[in-house]
Parts: C-alpha cells; structure tokens; sequence
C-alpha cells in the first residue's frame, strides 16, 4: 500500500500525485469491480485539478472488467446518489475528497443503492486491492461508458414532494451561496430558479481553486458574513468542495456553527421523522432539537457509511452529524446540501422568522473542534495510553474515547481521513471546555 | 520456455485485451511518455477496435499524471496523427492500434515531435523512465482538449499536391476497402474530394474487421469482385490503422502489395520529379529496375518507417516506402500513407489514359515468398548462422539479419524484434526459382 494513502470504509484518500495518483485509482477501480463482478456503476467527480485525471484512470479500468459506467462527469455525490435510486446500478463510484483540503482527492465507493460502502464490503475491496487480483475480461466482454446528463429536474420534483415550494416561493428570499467553486457551482442557477431566489453567489467557478478550505463552518463564513450584511440578504450558506455538507449564516451575517445544520433539519422535518441516527461525537444541541420534536436519537461511529448503514438497520427516517451533514431515507442514500438547504428555507418561511430568532432557543453550548497533530505511527500508543488513563470514567469506546463528565464530554480519536487526532469537547461553560483542552494536551506530551 | 503475449519494445506497447494489456499498464506507459517527453501537448487517436475506449481513456489518465496535456482526435488513421503532431508542431502522439493484428490485440505506438515514429535511441530511454518508473506526476494536471476534424490537416496536404484538375477531370470510379478501420470516417468523401466516383466496401465501423486487416491478395476476395462488378478502374485495400496500401486492378486481380509501391516510385520518377529512392531491405528487386531505368538512387536501410522516414530525410529523398504496401512522400509527410499512394496511383492512372494492369504489365515480374516460422531469438541467430555458410558464394548483408543477393533470386532473413518469429523473404524472376530456394532455405532452418 502506497504510503501517505488512508484508507476508510467506503474509499481511500491521499494527497495527490504521492499517495493517491491515476496508478493506485486505477488498481483501487479494478479491486472494486472485480468485487462487483458485474452490472453498471455510476460516476462522478467533483471540481478538483485531479479529478478529471483520476477519473479517466477509474473509467478505464471499470469497463477493463467487464462493467459499464455511467459517466455524470463532474456532479455533486448526492445527485449521483439519487439518481442511483432512480436505476438500476450495481455500484458507485465518485471521485472527491469532499472537506478535505487540496492537494488531497479521494475515490469513493458506494452500494448499488448510493449508500456508501459498509466495512465489511470495503475491507473485501481491500483484499483483492492488496491480492492484485483483478478480473480483467477479453476485449468481447470489455463493459462502455455512457455519458449522462443528471436529470435536476427529477431532483426537484422529489424535493417539492418535502417542502412548500409556493409558500418559499412566494417569499422570494434573497440569498448568499458559497459553494467554495466546487461542483454545485453549475446547479445553483436552477435550485434558485425554482424556489424564486435572488441568488448572490461568491465563490462559484468550478475552474478556479478553492477560496477557503472547503469545509463548511464558521470559521469559513467571514465573505457570507460581510456579503449578507451588506446585501440585507435573508440567508447565507457554505457548501463543501461535493455538495454533501453545508453550514449557514443568519440574517443578521452571523456563520452559524455547523453542529446547527442537523438541528435545524430536525425542526424543519418536525412530526415526520420518529427515529434518527447521529454519531458519538455530535452537539447536544441534536438532542435538544430531536426531544423538542419528540425524535428518538441513535448514535453510532463517525462516518457517511456508519450513519447511513444504521438508518437502513434501525429504519430511521434520518442521520446527520455535526459535521453539517444531513440525509433523509426517504429521498436519498447518503447527505445531501442543497436537500438541507431545501429543508432550512422551508423552516424560514414556515416560521417567517430569519435564523437569529429559530436558533435563539438553542442551548448555549461551547463546542472545540480540535486537530492535534501526531506522526501515523505513534497514534495508535497515545490512544493506548489514554484508554488507560480514562479507564474508570467508564468510558465509551464507540468512536475512539468518549468521556462524559458534568456539564462537559470529550471525544478523542484518529481521523480517518487525516493524519491527525480529533478532539471534540462540548460543555456548558468554556472554562469548562478549555480545562479539558489542557487536560488533554497534557497528557499527549508526555 | 513460456513467452508472454505482451510485447514491451522500442515500437511501443503491444497485448491481448484482458490478458496481458491491463488498465494499470497502459497508464503506466503513458505515465513513462508523458514523463519522457515532459509536457507540452500529445495527441491521442484510435482505430476502430472495441477496445480502443479502454485503452483511451487509461492513456489519458496516464499523460495527465504527469503533466502533458491530451488532444482527443478520436478515430483517426495513423499517418493522419502524425501528420497533425508535425504540422500542429506538437511534442508527441499515441496512437491507441494493433494494426493488422487480430481484433483481441490492441497496442500503443509512440510518435515523437516531429511525426515520426521514436528512434531506436529514444524508445530505449522511454523504456527506461517505464521500468524504473521514473514518472513526473504532477500535483495538477493539464485538461484534455478535443479536436474536431482532425483528417482535414492531412485531406489539404495531399489536395495541395495532387493535381487535382487532372482528378476531376478523369473521373474514375473506385471501390476502396478500408476493412471498418480507422480510415472508414473519412475515405470516401476523400476520393470523392479526388473527383472519383466511389464504392464502399467494409466502410461499416462495426468493431469487429469484417476481414483480416493485412492487405494481401487472399484477404481482397470482397474487393475484387465488387470491382469487377461494378466495372471499376480500380480497387483499393488499407490495413486497420491506414498506412497501408493495396490495389486490385480494373479485372479484379489484386496487383500485390509489393506493386502498389513499384507503381507508385514509378510515377513519381517518371510523372513528377527525378529523387534518390529509399526502400528497405525486404522490398521487392523490382524498385532497382524502376530507379536504375530513370537513373536514379535507390537507397535500402533496415525494416521499420522510422528508419526508411530518416534515411529519406538525410539525403533528400522525395519517395521510399515498404515492399508490404507502405508507400512514403515526402511532399505529404516522411510516413506509410494509404491516402498519399491512393491519390498518386489515381493521377497516374488519369495522366496515363492506361489501364491499372497496363501499367503493371509494363514493370519486370518477380515472384514472392513471404513466410514466418516460429523460433525463439537464440533459435534466430542459429538460423542466420547456418544460412550465412551455406549461401556463402552469394552477396551477403548483415545489417538487419541477413540478405543474400544472387543475380536471378534474393532472399532476406530476419528475426523479428517483437515476436519470437523469423521472417523469410525470397524473390526470384520465376516463381519455381524462388520456390525451390524457400524449400532449400526451411531445410536448412531445420535443426
């Protein structure tokens, strides 16, 4: 295995030319497919300098083994994964590394259904990856591409089943969008058009680099911030680099924290979900939303795959993680941005009230979200040493260790999709969160 | 002894689909070009096999990762793409074809700045860069830019040099069979460009060769009889990937592939302008008689157009080409070039006011043997040993393999540089002569 490559469930991700490069894509396409035997895979890819490169190399080595591909070209992954609903589709593969900075890129792979892969498949992907056992067929097999246009007016149509459009409509909002010049660029002009927006969009030309890293958070915010205040828009939003998360900006110009996205989603669905799915290290303003909504919340491992395969599992009608990332199971596979921006102007208009006054409710909670740098092969002793230090504050090993004291928990864990820990802490008070910060801190350096 | 079917040499890539020609190769060897010629824009085109798509899209892949940037050309005939990569002043091309080979091949060949094929010396260091894989993979890839018309650059290059007047005015009739191969796009509105009146033949790109792609008499049974069927003056043949060239006469017998360049250096010498002459080493005797009647050169390097382009290049030789139909002008470009050698043998045709078989009929006979026998590369040099004593009291030359010249017969041995195969060439003014020799040369490569 190439170092510098990570590999998570449902793909693997590295920094390109090094660790991820149009050799190992072309070998990771081929362990998927031979996995896959048959059928037709979906493809896409998101606006990054490499993806077009990878995706050639993903491609070739598909339709090597016998499979066809559609080819949506570059498509945000939820369209793919909707559209993986409307036809029949054996598997899926997108290439984007969503949040992560540049030069990373990622192939990631998805179910027949558009869910992402589930541990157990991805590690047997892994195998035939490692084995070089690909099933590579004679040139009568060899499988086609076909070129394919996503149908967005299919998308819409199933969004206007969810949401009022004529009541949104009707309140002709006007909004700033930062797709941070990654692939809902394109689709902007449409999902405005349907729901009368005034659309004062930054950010948007999928040619250029990213303005900003492309996860959407507050930190990111300060051009929404200052082009909504000086617009008097009535929302702002940020989207990641492939249209599956998005955090807002009220109308008052203030980004609101991405742990929001899924609480608002929660109140905009209010009596219609019953059951929904988050993970260990998610606000507690999502159990907040979920008790005012009367929604039961199940927590499970960080990841797309962990949350979507638990919603299929414990048929619960939604997921979503502080990340700000929101799916719905009766619309698509996997989170969606544009269906949660969908589902927030919804709630604005419903409520005829901006986000400033929705949110003001919200618990006060002070959230880190913290990167600590470690080198790849002293991760797993710190996590050991840790484990040991926490064993009597009984401990919650779903995700890395998860520590709930009075008025504070922490979570501690390797990213899977960085070379780093991740430490989450949320408590009442930031004195509070920052103890625990050094506490921590503390202990790595020893 | 086990011998793969994939052929890594300093003619490119070669391998059957599925078995040994995988995804991961195909981008490793771009990836190795890409890196060797360092940037700057290659142009990639394809014949019309099935698998032309895999192998495009990993070729692709492949020159992107390391920095160059790909023109699309799409189906295109090779002489087609090295004439774009010399008139666009391009760094290099692929040309995504396994020629004449059978349909479950398929083979990449690497065309240097230029357009021509890479010298041996440049083969040898790309090999380098593909085993060591010392690749250049950048952090930020160029795009691919797709071309449109791309057979237009070479179409004008020949109607430039053609006396097209004299075409339109001798409107002949043609039947051309391209064998569904990358020529199929675009040669009969080409001919029809000449002033012909055309007849298609295996213009269908259906994927699979509706014949074996070589052009040789016994595969232009079709074309033959659709000659004679439709009274044509003329019938034409290309291989897959259009360098090369056969005709058929007006009756409906194939010429041979040796003639269609006789004829072609004959017109050329004693139609258009006298030239030194460079064929190599295989092609027919009949070249010595044309070039030696109108006094001029004739020039025989080793087998293969890099080495026939360059020669023709170094002493200013306006016409060369291969016995097995490959006809070179340099007027159009220093490569094979199916087109050039249909528009010549037209204008001869028109300015002639003669018969296809005239014309031939007016050229010395020789009779041909052209076989292949299996042997392993120690095998080869064993073979070239033995023959060289027993047909000692003959001219010998060892520059590529071993040709030995008698004053009624010649024949030719040689190892191939891609396959554990010898080639034997014989040719004789009496087909019994040359017969008898082929016999006694196979039983003198019995071991």
């Amino acid at each position: 295995m190439q170092e510098g490559l990570r590999i998570s469930v449902s793909g693997i991700r590295g920094e390109v030319p090094d660790a991820l490069n149009v050799e190992v894509a072309s070998k990771f396409s081929s362990a998927f497919s031979s996995y896959l035997e048959e059928g037709r895979i979906g493809v896409c890819r998101d606006s990054r300098y490499s993806s077009h490169m990878l995706e050639m190399a993903v491609l070739s080595s598909v339709i090597a083994s016998g499979l066809d591909c559609v080819d949506f070209g570059m498509l945000p992954i939820p369209f793919l994964q909707f559209f993986m609903r409307e036809e029949a589709f054996t598997g899926g593969i997108a290439v984007t590394a969503g949040h992560n900075p540049l030069p990373w890129n990622a192939v990631v792979l998805l179910d027949g259904g558009g869910h992402y892969l589930e541990a157990s498949e991805g590690s047997e992907v892994f195998n035939i990856y490692e084995a070089g056992d690909f099933n590579n067929v004679p040139w009568k097999k060899l499988g086609g591409v076909k070129k394919k246009t996503f149908p967005i007016e299919h998308y819409l149509k199933e969004i206007s089943k969810l949401v009022n459009v004529e009541r949104i409509k009707r309140a002709g909002f006007k909004v700033v969008a930062d797709p941070c010049n990654g692939v809902v660029s394109s689709f902007l002009g449409a999902f405005g058009d349907f729901f009368n927006l005034e659309l004062i969009s930054i950010n948007d030309d999928p040619e250029k680099p990213f303005p900003h890293p492309p996860e959407p958070s507050f930190e990111n915010a300060s051009q929404v911030e200052a082009v909504v205040k000086s617009t008097g828009a009535d929302l702002g939003f940020l989207l990641n680099s492939d249209g599956s998360r998005i955090s807002f900006v009220s109308e008052k110009g203030n980004g609101l924290s991405e742990e929001c996205t899924f609480p608002l989603c929660l109140l905009s669905l209010k009596d219609r979900i019953k059951k929904a799915v988050s993970t260990v290290v998610t606000s507690g303003l999502a159990d907040w939303a979920a008790e005012q909504c009367g929604v039961k919340i199940l927590r499970t491992k960080v990841g797309q795959s962990a949350v979507v395969h638990m919603m299929e599992a414990e048929g619960a009608g939604a997921g979503g993680e502080g990340s700000g990332s929101f799916a719905l199971s009766s619309f698509s596979s996997g989170y969606d941005a544009l269906l949660t921006l969908s589902l927030v102007l919804d709630l604005i208009s419903g409520e005829e009230k901006g986000l400033s006054e929705i949110i003001s409710p919200f618990p006060k909670l002070y959230m880190r979200k913290l990167k600590i740098e470690v080198p790849p092969e002293r991760t797993y002793k710190v996590m050991d040493k840790l484990e040991d230090v926490y064993s009597k504050e009984n401990p919650n090993f779903m995700d890395g260790i998860r520590i709930d004291r009075k008025g504070v928990w922490f979570n501690i864990r390797p990213s899977a999709t960085e070379f780093l820990l991740r430490l989450f802490i949320e408590g009442e008070k930031e004195e509070l969160v920052e103890s625990i910060e050094e506490e921590i801190r503390g202990r790595i350096e020893l | 002894m086990r011998i793969s079917d994939l052929k890594i040499s300093i003619s490119g890539i070669r391998g059957i689909v599925g078995k040994s020609l995988t995804p991961q190769l195909i981008i490793k060897f771009s990836e190795a070009f890409s890196s060797y010629i360092g940037g700057g824009k290659i142009a990639v085109a394809t014949d019309t096999r099935p698998s032309a798509e895999m192998v495009k899209y990993a070729v692709f892949s492949g020159i992107l990762s390391c920095g160059a940037s790909p023109l699309d050309l799409g189906i295109l005939p090779i002489p087609s793409l090295q004439i774009y990569t010399k008139e666009k002043e391009l760094e290099g091309a692929i040309s995504i074809t396994a020629s004449h080979n059978p349909v479950e091949w398929n083979a990449l060949k690497l065309i240097r700045k230029g357009g021509l094929f890479l010298f041996p010396y440049e083969a040898e260091e790309l090999l380098d860069f593909y085993y060591q894989g010392k690749f250049r993979r950048v952090q930020k890839p160029e795009r691919i830019e797709k071309v449109v018309e791309p057979f237009a650059l070479h179409e004008e290059k020949i109607l430039q040099f053609i006396d097209i007047n004299l075409l339109r005015r001798n409107r002949l009739k043609v039947v051309i069979d391209p064998c569904g191969g990358a020529a199929s796009p675009y040669v009969k509105r080409f001919l029809e460009r000449l002033g012909a009146e055309v007849i298609c033949v295996n213009c269908e790109l259906s994927g699979e060769f509706p014949r074996n792609p070589e052009p040789v008499p016994e595969n232009l049974l079709h074309l033959c009889e659709a000659v004679k069927k439709y009274g044509a003056d003329v019938g034409f043949a290309q291989d897959a990937d259009a360098d090369r060239l056969a005709a058929v006469d007006e009756r409906g017998n194939p010429i041979g592939e040796e003639y269609t360049l006789a004829l072609a250096v004959d017109y050329y010498l004693t139609g258009k302008e006298k030239t030194p002459v460079v064929v190599n080493l295989s092609t027919s005797k009949v070249l010595e008689d044309i070039t030696q009647k109108a006094g001029v050169k004739l020039v025989r390097t080793k087998v293969g157009e890099v080495n026939v382009a360059r020669k023709m290049a170094d002493i200013g030789a306006k016409i060369g080409g291969e016995g097995n139909g490959g006809i070179i002008v340099s007027d159009v470009h220093t490569c094979r070039d199916s087109f050039t050698g249909m528009a010549l043998l037209m204008e001869y045709l028109a300015r002639s006011g003669k018969k296809l078989s005239e014309l031939k009929e007016k050229l010395p006979s020789y009779f041909m043997v052209k076989e292949k026998i299996k042997a392993s590369f120690r095998e080869g040099k064993r073979i070239l040993n033995k023959l060289s004593h027993e047909f000692s009291d003959g001219n010998i030359q060892v520059t590529d393999g071993l040709r030995v010249d008698y004053h009624d017969f010649w024949f030719h041995v040689r190892p191939s540089n891609t396959e554990p195969v010898v080639r034997i060439i014989v040719e004789g003014r009496e087909a019994e002569l040359a017969k008898e020799v082929f016999r006694k040369i196979m039983a003198g490569v019995a071991p």
